[in-house]
């Protein structure tokens, strides 16, 4: 554990051809992430925060593809190795898990003999290599390992849950298969792409529950990608918010939650709705996700945003450290302390 | 308990298969057109009398609801009646009959099934690809393509121009197979005699063939597209994600689901094969239950109509059984 | 912009609602136009059909020999190509001497008329019974669609030859024998579309606004499940076609004596040994038109309404 690094994103984009020429759902993301650590990436649906997870994992969709950047695992350029080499870091090393269990399930096979699917490739019960009705000393260990993982995701009573069908099981036990089939190999990162969001509210805090004890007990990083900041807020140490394809703020949990530096993620902060608050208006922020074909070439979060000067939308801008370990990509940091700025924006009277 | 519950649906055929033979009886009978007429109009010149005399033979002269009667007795009994025009048993001739057609109809889903498999897996996973496109156009081309002009061509090719396979027939004349269950496939296997195998399995190429290719291009346009489907489908990309190789995600994962909707597909192709075999069978001359049945609608040869129809019958409800009971083995969310 | 159809007078709102739909038919068959120069393969086999209508329509004017008299010193001549054929007889003779090509020309008016009128009255029947199942459910529509169902359980060619063998050899009968199960399919679209429109927001706008049933029917629905009929109809067709050769090869369909392309194939097969044309061409000419309808009935199909799964 400690302070290793285990994954760096570096310059990372995944573009999809698109009528008029390339759509880029993931522009060079930069992240680090150490052995052990939970981090969330946070953004609306679209931004490219899914993309990114499967461009780790080499799983891009075709005709999408990754145009450039580094994933580095462990030192590992995972981009640079072949085929097989990848597929046994799939799995084993770094494992996913998807946002709604009942798709990503596969209707026909039992869930046991989904879990024991991934143990099997990669050959972690020890055993020699027989086919399958004499490979039945193997099967039986395998079948134990994934019993006990079964347990320890919390599906009641395994032995009679693992011969059953993925429709058999609700909502809940679904993602908690789902988790074991990711954990049952033992892997150093895990990949969430929105794990609690196809889930009721109880059901979601479990899984977090159940994420959270992975982490504690294995040691497991967890990259979780999510559109709820409170949900990231709760449950990562380190906070990245995408927009359009690009990080727009990173830090951890405490400097972005209070104190955001990047408008986009105030915006986010203000459109979460507060019971605790007094006045329970909710602020939406103005205007939609923008159309990734025609980004403007400036600021991509411009015309949203209520700051906007007519040096936002000239070129591109670049990632600023307004504290340690906290970036945002902002040009009001640029010139002036963010404060300031605000408060000189007031007071000419910048219509917000 | 599935066993029950396919016994169950067996049994349940049954007065289905009485059913239809029912109304096959009533409709023959409706039928303008005289059995002896035809019969005698064969045979030359015999008097009125002799006639008279081969009606009461055959009950045509009694009441239609006495005729039915017995014959549902009989039927019951396993005795389906007499050939007018072949003067046997009908059970005898369709028990003759039928494993010629089984032999066909077995070598047409074969090697359509050998055929369809592998084009609609790889056109779905080499989508827009020269190979989909070229197979998805013969696929095309052969939905296009009346299944007796196909047997025809394929005759004139192989037969008439390259003189590689026979003409027509199940066996050539100097094979001298000794008949045991009437397969000739299997009666050559078990006497052991190499000339009859390879000559009944020379007479079986082009007919499996000419039935099969209608059956081969629905199926591998189906599993094309079912499989495009659970291609994209997310638990593909969750068992790429445990690491499988593509061989496992497409063999295991995407072909499982995608058998599916492709078994019931097959399943309404065996109509197909039944109704095909009529054609087939008269295209290359081979003597099985198709080829009987359109020469006895020819002659109302009545009592050979109704067994067969009802033989028919009984294959199309066993067919569809077998496709109910794969399809509730492949989709565990269906119950028989 | 346009006005707001309920404050029309009935008759008003009649008017306005055909120039919209007008309006919508160009603007539709101007893209379908567009559209099929973009996919070349539709056109040409919408070509092929036209010259297969003009073929039959004008068969007396385009060729001058007698379909049904032959010469029988000159039976089994080859075409004009192989050795001893001629071009007047290009695709050669038949055993009793007559022209194929001739006879072929002539075949083309059985099978556009049997696929056309069998098609034809399947929708117009399906059409009917659909759109009175589907719309008004009740007791008729429990009783059709278990009548549909059952006959949907036979295969459709054992079906037709049993229906032939007890109607006997004749043009009426084939179209009786076709449509009897034929109008299945366009009963079960239909039906299922009204279901689904039924529901829709503009029916029940229509039916607030105190339109009769006919009305709602025939304005709102129907032309809005027309395109997938008629792109159903186009892919039956060949079917249809096929059927039809396929009980005239076995005897069952158009009598001898009028030349169908079925039955030319079926005598062609007794001179296989020494008159490969003989069978070859008939046959090929049914390939090649249902192959064009085929293309045409599934390019209309991408083309109009692509959302509809519908396969030849």
């Amino acid at each position: 554990m400690g302070n290793r690094v285990l994954l760096e994103l570096r310059n990372l984009t995944t573009v999809f051809p698109a009528r008029r020429g390339e759509v880029r759902a993931v522009d060079g993301v930069q992240l680090t992430l150490t052995e052990g650590e939970i981090v969330g990436i946070v953004g609306e649906s679209g931004c490219g925060k899914s993309t990114a997870l499967l461009s780790i994992m080499r799983l891009v969709r075709p005709p999408g593809r990754i145009a450039g950047g580094r994933v580095l695992f462990r030192g590992r350029d995972l981009r640079s190795l072949p085929d097989s080499e990848m597929r046994a870091v799939r799995g084993k090393e770094i494992a996913m898990i998807f946002q709604d269990p009942l798709s990503t399930l596969n209707p026909a096979f039992p869930v046991g003999e989904q879990i024991r699917e991934s143990l099997r490739l990669h050959h972690i019960v020890p055993g020699p290599g027989l086919p399958w009705p004499l490979d039945r000393a193997r099967r039986h260990g395998e079948k134990e390992r994934v019993l006990a993982v079964m347990k320890e995701v919390g599906i009641p009573s395994p032995m009679d849950r693992y011969a059953a069908y993925p429709h058999q099981f609700s909502g809940g036990m679904q993602q908690r298969a789902l988790i074991a089939i990711g954990l049952v190999c033992g892997p150093a990162l895990l990949l969430a792409d929105e794990p609690t969001t196809a889930l009721d509210v109880t059901i979601q805090a479990q899984i977090l529950d159940l994420m959270r004890h992975i982490n504690k007990e294995h040691g497991t990083a967890i990259m979780l990608v999510t559109h709820d900041l409170g949900l990231a807020a709760e449950f990562c140490s380190r906070i990245a918010v995408m927009y359009a394809g690009r990080i727009v703020e990173q830090g951890t949990v405490d400097q972005v939650v209070d104190n955001p530096q990047h408008p986009y993620t105030q915006g986010l902060l203000d459109c979460r709705p507060r019971i605790s608050m007094r006045q329970l208006r909710v602020q939406p922020i103005p205007g939609n996700v923008p159309d990734l074909a025609t980004l403007p070439a400036g600021c991509a979060f411009a015309p949203r945003c209520a700051y906007r000067q007519a040096v936002c939308e000239d070129g591109p801008v670049p990632m600023v450290a307004v504290e340690a370990d906290h970036l945002s990509r902002c040009l009001l940091h640029n010139q002036f302390q963010r404060k300031a700025q605000w408060d000189w924006l007031d007071s000419v009277g910048v219509e917000s | 308990m599935k066993a029950v519950k396919i016994l169950e649906r067996l049994l349940a055929a049954l007065p289905l298969t009485f059913g239809v033979a029912i109304v096959v009886f009533f409709f023959i009978r409706l039928t303008p057109g005289d059995p002896v007429d035809i019969m005698m109009g064969q045979g030359g010149a015999v008097s009125e009398g002799e006639m008279q005399q081969l009606r009461q033979e055959f009950h045509l002269d009694e009441p239609l609801l006495a005729q039915l009667g017995l014959f549902l007795g009989d039927a019951v009994r396993g005795d389906l009646g007499y050939s007018y025009i072949l003067k046997r048993p009908v059970t005898t001739l369709i028990s003759e009959r039928l494993p010629a057609t089984i032999e066909l109809a077995a070598g047409a889903l074969l090697i359509s099934l050998v055929i369809a498999f592998p084009v609609g897996i790889l056109s779905a996973v080499r989508q827009n690809s020269l190979a989909d496109r070229m197979s998805m156009a013969a696929a095309f081309l052969g939905i296009s393509m009346p299944g007796f002009w196909l047997g025809i061509i394929l005759i004139l090719l192989f037969s008439v121009r390259l003189n590689l396979l026979p003409v027509q027939g199940r066996i050539g004349v100097d094979a001298h197979l000794q008949q045991i269950t009437g397969f000739f496939v299997i009666d050559s296997l078990l006497t052991g005699n190499r000339i009859a195998l390879a000559s009944s399995l020379r007479h079986l190429v082009l007919p499996s063939i000419t039935l099969g290719a209608p059956v081969a291009a629905v199926v591998a346009r189906v599993l094309r597209s079912s499989m495009l489907e659970t291609l994209r489908s997310d638990y593909v990309i969750l068992a790429r994600s445990k690491g499988a190789p593509e061989s496992i995600v497409v063999l295991k994962h995407a072909l499982r689901n995608a058998l599916i909707s492709t078994v019931t597909v097959v399943g309404l192709q065996v109509g197909i094969l039944l109704g095909g075999n009529m054609i087939i069978e008269t295209v290359f001359s081979w003597p099985g239950l198709g080829r009987m049945v359109v020469d006895a609608i020819f002659n109302r040869d009545f009592p050979l109509i109704q067994g067969s129809v009802m033989v028919y019958a009984l294959t199309f409800v066993v067919a569809n059984l077998i496709v109910d009971v794969l399809y509730t083995y492949l989709n565990p969310r269906i119950s028989l | 912009m346009e006005i707001a159809p309920e404050a029309l007078t009935p008759f008003q709102r009649q008017r306005y609602l055909w120039r919209l739909r007008l309006r919508l038919l160009r603007r539709n068959s101007l893209d379908f136009v567009r559209q099929l120069g973009a996919h070349p393969l539709p056109l040409l086999s919408g070509i092929v059909i036209v010259v297969y209508l003009l073929a039959a329509i004008l068969a007396p004017q385009i060729t001058a020999h007698d379909p049904t008299r032959g010469n029988l010193r000159l039976r089994l001549d080859p075409p004009a190509w192989e050795e001893g054929g001629g071009w007047s007889y290009p695709l050669g003779t038949d055993s009793q001497g007559r022209d194929l090509l001739t006879r072929i020309i002539y075949g083309a008016r059985v099978s556009l008329l049997v696929g056309l009128l069998s098609v034809g009255i399947s929708v117009i029947i399906g059409l009917l019974t659909g759109t009175l199942a589907g719309y008004f459910r009740g007791r008729f529509d429990s009783l059709i669609s278990r009548f549909a169902d059952l006959l949907l359980a036979f295969p459709f060619l054992i079906f037709a030859i049993g229906v032939m063998a007890f109607l006997g050899p004749g043009f009426a009968n084939l179209v009786l024998a076709l449509t009897f199960k034929g109008w299945v399919e366009f009963f079960r679209l239909v039906r299922g579309e009204m279901l689904a429109e039924k529901t829709q927001e503009y029916v029940e706008a229509a039916r607030a606004t105190g339109q009769s049933h006919l009305a709602i029917i025939t304005s709102e629905i129907l032309p809005n499940i027309i395109q997938s009929v008629f792109v159903l109809g186009t892919l039956r067709m060949g079917y249809m076609i096929i059927m039809e050769a396929s009980l005239s090869f076995l005897g069952l369909g158009i009598p001898p004596r009028i030349p169908a392309w079925g039955s030319m194939v079926a005598e062609g097969r007794d001179y296989m040994l020494v008159a490969w044309w003989v069978s070859t061409f008939p046959g090929l000419a049914i390939v090649v038109l249902v192959l064009a309808i085929n293309l045409f009935g599934e390019g209309l199909r991408d083309i109009l309404d692509p959302r509809l799964k519908i396969e030849a």
